[in-house]
């Protein structure tokens, strides 16, 4: 019988390969946090064997269980048959979207990026007080959340980059769109246009990306090759901050959460380590790191469909600062950042920074 | 008062950001009006400031944020932060659930009560203001 849907034509085979032992769920943090098996990997695979076999349809009643993923990886990453779920639930999402059904959230995100240049509607474009556009061997490339969540982080970035007197340049930058290809539907080719076009006009050779989701974009999407086939390099900014040393150190006990666009899906570990060991001596691994870290919650669209279920993941991952004892806790994804510190709650006795802006704060003698 | 499904109390006063402030004896307390939370959504996450901010009129102390919406909290009046509603802290839906009564935001002392008098207040001033309001934000309904 021919294949219904296109995840069927691509996935079948690992679909059937799911052996539903649930090794999953002991890392999956939308299990961890619900205690459903519907919003699971397993019971994931369980529903799209019943779609494949013809036995229920995708349709409105399964947004809830194929949408409410972070694509954090944690469950392909321990699989041991080796199902890649995000790119499974990814290619669904898309069949979904194709049969006009969506979560509400998503559709939404991509009415809002085919008429604003940002994932939140802003048409106010924050200004940092820097040239954009100029020439220089360097773009810094923001990405939404920094842009128009997280600018006091992104300013102390910034302040970072110019203490270090690197020859960068911003640019008009527009949403990378990468995620709407997580969501269901398709990257926007009019806003990944604009920023090759404001890249290449720079003439820099490397853009550095503040948001691991743009490196991720950048780097992988085949809408961004016109960068690599110009020979500019994207890399991100914990890559550049590893050949640093800021001259400044603290003794307060500092740990690190591994963002997954960072970590599990880019490979990027030991970059952000070799910056915070320099600077703080008294580090300490929280007790899910690296391949092994827990999702902060906020990916693959989650924040914006399961806000409330997103911060409560969050939460869960600053259950394990706390048990650290850390003083600080260092990220550096922006919406990581801001999941964590919506999260976070008074009790909490430790601070939440992107890596850049606690170099900033020690060299402005606040940290 | 209840105006095109939105209910606005008459006796309060508005800021031009949805917020009301309702006038207790020399305290003010603050929340977000009926239009702002169902326009914004499910609230997951209100800042709360440590008692004793001083605040300045129309400058930004504060953040509430839903899914996808951030919102600026401005001081509606020059004062300090007396209190905030840490129920809050782990239940944000109170907002969305009862955004006159338990989903208080801030307390807040006022230096100079006269400042509130450029603020939206009464029937009249609702019914004009209101039905502008749903225009401007139709898109984002």
């Amino acid at each position: 019988m021919e294949a219904k849907y296109d995840f069927e034509r691509k996935y079948r085979d690992q679909v059937l390969r799911c052996s539903s032992c649930g090794f999953c769920q002991a890392h999956c943090p939308i299990y961890g946090l619900t205690l459903r098996p519907a919003l699971n990997a397993r019971g994931k695979m369980l529903v799209l064997k019943e779609v494949m076999d013809g036995t229920i349809e995708l349709n409105d009643e399964l947004v809830e269980t194929l949408f409410q993923c972070t694509t954090c990886a944690n469950c392909s990453t321990n699989c041991p048959s080796g199902v890649e779920v995000p790119e499974i639930i990814k290619q669904v999402r898309q069949d979904m979207v194709n049969l006009g059904t969506c979560h509400p959230a998503f559709t939404a995100m991509a009415d809002v990026l085919a008429r604003h240049p940002n994932i939140y509607a802003e048409d106010d474009k924050p200004d940092f007080g820097r040239p954009l556009n100029r020439k220089a061997e360097y773009v810094y490339f923001i990405g939404c959340v920094g842009a128009y969540r997280e600018e006091d982080s992104t300013e102390e970035t910034l302040s970072l980059l110019d203490h270090l007197k690197l020859d960068y340049t911003l640019i008009d930058e527009v949403c990378c769109s990468g995620v709407l290809e997580d969501v269901g539907h398709k990257i926007n080719p009019g806003l990944v246009n604009r920023n090759v076009e404001l890249i290449l006009a720079t003439g820099a050779r490397t853009v550095i990306t503040g948001c691991p989701y743009c490196f991720r974009t950048f780097n992988n999407k085949r809408e961004y090759e016109a960068l690599a086939q110009a020979g500019v390099k994207v890399i991100h900014l914990t890559q550049l901050l590893q050949d640093y040393d800021f001259g400044v150190r603290t003794d307060k006990v500092v740990t690190y959460h591994d963002p997954c666009d960072l970590g599990r899906h880019s490979g990027i570990y030991e970059e952000p380590r070799r910056t915070i060991k320099k600077i703080a001596p008294n580090f300490v691994e929280l007790s899910h790191n690296r391949a092994e870290a827990m999702c902060c919650g906020a990916g693959g669209g989650v924040r914006g469909a399961y806000p409330t279920n997103s911060i409560a993941m969050a939460r869960r991952r600053l259950e394990e600062v706390e048990a650290s004892g850390a003083e600080v806790l260092l990220t550096e994804c922006n919406s990581c950042v801001h999941n964590l510190a919506n999260a976070k709650l008074r009790k909490h006795k430790f601070q939440v920074f992107t890596t850049t802006q606690f170099i900033n704060r020690l060299l402005n003698k606040e940290g | 008062m209840e105006i095109q499904g939105y209910n606005m109390p008459e006796d309060l006063y508005y800021d031009e950001n949805h917020f009301w402030i309702k006038v207790e004896g020399n305290t003010l307390t603050m929340g977000m009006d009926d239009f702002a939370q169902k326009t914004a959504g499910e609230i997951v996450f209100v800042q709360l400031p440590e008692d004793g901010k001083v605040l300045q009129k129309g400058k930004k102390f504060a953040k509430i944020e839903s899914g996808k919406w951030l919102g600026k909290v401005l001081a509606p009046v020059n004062g300090v932060l007396l209190g905030v509603n840490e129920e809050l802290e782990t239940n944000p839906g109170l907002i969305n659930q009862d955004c006159y009564g338990q989903g208080w935001l801030y307390k807040i002392e006022p230096m100079n009560l006269s400042e509130l008098e450029g603020l939206i207040r009464g029937a009249a001033a609702l019914e004009k203001w209101i039905p502008a309001e749903i225009e401007k934000y139709k898109d984002q309904m």
